[in-house]
């Protein structure tokens, strides 16, 4: 069986690692739990551990290179299994190694200081790339990383930035702390360059409300409206599998399995735990899953494999009485469902006012990836399958 | 939240043996045999490390040179460059899985220099993070070093206090691979202010400073008692 052996990340906050020492070699049989390499990120070190059991058949990343975290630096195989595909899927790390001593000329000051200084500019490959793409001269940014190293978070503060609301009367300043800055810079990439637009349609959950009852008369796992959800939202995506997709920036990538994130609000923040093949599971499997996440996501013991690889996410403040909302899509992903309560509404229905349990599904969509039409399609059949919900069943 | 944290003095001790135990004791929280996070507090002998990040023009001086003022070089897995440590400065390895804090290394070295700030602001020393430089500075000068090494979210290595490190010693390495740096130490800073018992000083306010970072209470272990439990499991 294929591993490949990808850039962990360490920190919610890390955007790349240095390979600095492969304990394995091309050739080598390893183990999962085998220390296969050595990486760092700031002046920390971490082993790498082999996730799986071959032969380290080829590594991508030598020692000394910088690798943006999810790709590929190596592939574990068997000693005679064809890996051209992983090989050629897997996009190789730019070679650049990183200079391995950061040298500023003094290291008072404690705001970056320009990296203009020397004529050739040192700048992570994730950081001159966006350059690139948005036309910005490195030259003219400051870089925050080691040594002045220009890195990611440069260039998005590169970007001229929106007026500063000042307030007139009182105000607390409440400095961020790193899951608030991380939020804050996948949630400006998100509402900066991806060109959103949003459907919004109502449910009826009369009938899902009376399959939530008597499935939990039943058993002892309790069963959520959210659970509910989120397996109907696994299913449909996988009827619609062009909105189960990834922007990449040069392709999309259309996923045959649903990874669902679920957005958790936690004491300082936000996490999105990912429910693995929410497609193939029981609606039990997915209450007694979502229950764990999001205990786990609140005392903070998700592993980043665990919030990492949603293929499309869910969030629901119905819990906070909201009825209706957009979601901030988290990129690669190219859409995200916001959930609203169920609540009595008055509705007509066949000539007849009635009351019933409506609920407001509001989608973001990212333009690149998903069209109107295409989107509406998929939330109509998200809408059939709450309305229906034996479908669930089937 | 406040867990147990044993704190273990090892007083003035040989850098290999002091990675020896600090080896076995991660390897023994790691299997859960030691079921505390650990604190190894040392002063060494004049030592020249070298990290993974190490470049070898940041060893200014030829190690027969330094093999004949006996330091002793060795290259460990830690992050970062190369650091000497020697008399007067206090080392502090923290064995801690973080599992059971926060699974982010930045995070971790964040809270370190937090910790490391903490301390030195209670002995009247502003100390402040440098962006991109790892480590404790005031005034532009390098108060306090940091490489860590983690292995299943277990770490070791840590963190260097000077106290009252003889500074000279600097002058063999590019401290951290940074040209130009200007290390210095609680002593150096606090001048005549100083207190007589300042190591002592230094000690507690470390110790404090971890606590209330990482909201732990201290607990002080030996350390033959520590590692029995590293064989026995019976911490």
């Amino acid at each position: 069986m294929i591993t490949k052996v990808v850039m962990e990340a360490l920190s919610p906050t890390m955007e790349e690692g240095r390979v600095i020492t492969w304990h394995k070699h091309e050739g080598d049989a390893v183990s999962a739990g085998d220390i296969i390499a050595e990486v760092e990120t700031d002046k920390a070190v971490m082993e790498l551990q082999a996730r799986g059991d071959g032969v380290l058949r080829k590594v991508v990343a030598g020692e000394g290179t910088t690798v943006e975290v999810g790709k590929l630096v190596a592939i574990i195989a068997d000693a005679d299994e064809d890996i051209s595909g992983v090989a050629a899927d897997g996009k190789p790390p730019s070679d650049v190694p990183t200079p391995a001593a950061a040298t500023p000329a003094v290291p008072a000051p404690p705001t970056p200081e320009p990296a203009a200084t020397t004529s050739r500019v040192k700048a992570s490959p994730l950081a001159r790339r966006m350059a690139q793409e948005r036309n910005l001269d490195l030259q003219s940014i400051a870089g925050s990383g080691p040594g002045g190293r220009i890195v990611k978070r440069d260039l998005e503060g590169a970007r001229p930035a929106a007026a500063r609301a000042v307030a007139a009367g009182g105000y607390e300043d409440v400095p961020l702390n790193q899951m608030r800055k991380t939020i804050a810079k996948r949630l400006s990439q998100s509402i900066g360059p991806v060109p959103h637009f949003f459907l919004t349609t109502e449910v009826d959950m009369e009938r899902a409300a009376e399959a939530r009852e008597d499935l939990n008369t039943l058993g002892e796992q309790r069963i959520s409206f959210n659970d509910i959800i989120l397996r109907v939202i696994a299913s449909a995506l996988m009827r619609h599998r062009a909105c189960n997709a990834w922007w990449m920036d040069d392709r999309i990538r259309y996923f045959g399995e649903v990874h669902m994130g679920m957005a958790v609000a936690v004491e300082d923040g936000l996490i999105t735990p990912v429910i693995r093949n929410a497609h193939m599971k029981t609606l039990r499997e997915i209450a007694v899953e979502s229950r764990a996440m999001a205990e786990r996501a609140r005392e903070r013991k998700l592993t980043p494999e665990e919030y990492t690889g949603a293929t499309f996410s869910v969030s629901n403040l119905g819990m906070f009485g909201i009825d209706e909302f957009t979601a901030v899509i988290n990129p690669p992903e190219a859409g995200i469902i916001a959930v609203g309560a169920v609540t009595e509404k008055a509705v007509m229905r066949d000539g007849e006012l009635e009351v019933r349990r409506r609920m407001r599904l509001t989608m973001s969509c990212d333009h690149r990836v998903i069209d109107g039409a295409t989107g509406a399609q998929f939330l109509q059949t998200v809408r059939t399958m709450l309305e229906n919900p034996l479908a669930i069943v089937w | 939240m406040s867990a147990d944290l044993a704190v273990v003095g090892l007083g003035r001790m040989s850098y290999e043996e002091a990675l020896q135990h600090q080896r076995a004791i991660a390897e023994a929280r790691i299997r859960g045999d030691v079921t505390r996070d650990v604190l190894l507090l040392v002063e060494h002998p004049p030592v020249v490390t070298l990290g993974r990040a190490f470049d070898h023009e940041h060893l200014a001086t030829p190690r027969a040179e330094l093999a004949k003022r006996h330091i002793d070089v060795f290259e460990v897995e830690r992050g970062g460059d190369v650091t000497f440590h020697g008399p007067g400065q206090l080392v502090g390895y923290p064995i801690f899985r973080l599992t059971e804090h926060k699974e982010d290394l930045h995070w971790f070295l964040r809270a370190l220099e937090e910790a490391l700030i903490t301390t030195v602001a209670s002995l009247g020393i502003e100390g402040v993070r440098n962006e991109g430089l790892t480590g404790v500075w005031t005034h532009g000068r390098k108060i306090a070093s940091i490489g860590i090494h983690v292995k299943q979210w277990v770490t070791w290595h840590g963190f260097a206090l000077n106290v009252a490190t003889d500074l000279s010693y600097f002058d063999l390495i590019v401290p951290c691979g940074i040209d130009g740096v200007q290390m210095t130490s609680l002593a150096q800073e606090l001048g005549e202010r100083a207190p007589r018992d300042l190591w002592a000083r230094a000690l507690d306010s470390v110790v404090m400073g971890i606590c209330d970072v990482f909201g732990f209470r201290p607990q002080a272990v030996t350390l033959d008692d520590l590692l029995a439990a590293t064989q026995t499991g019976t911490d």
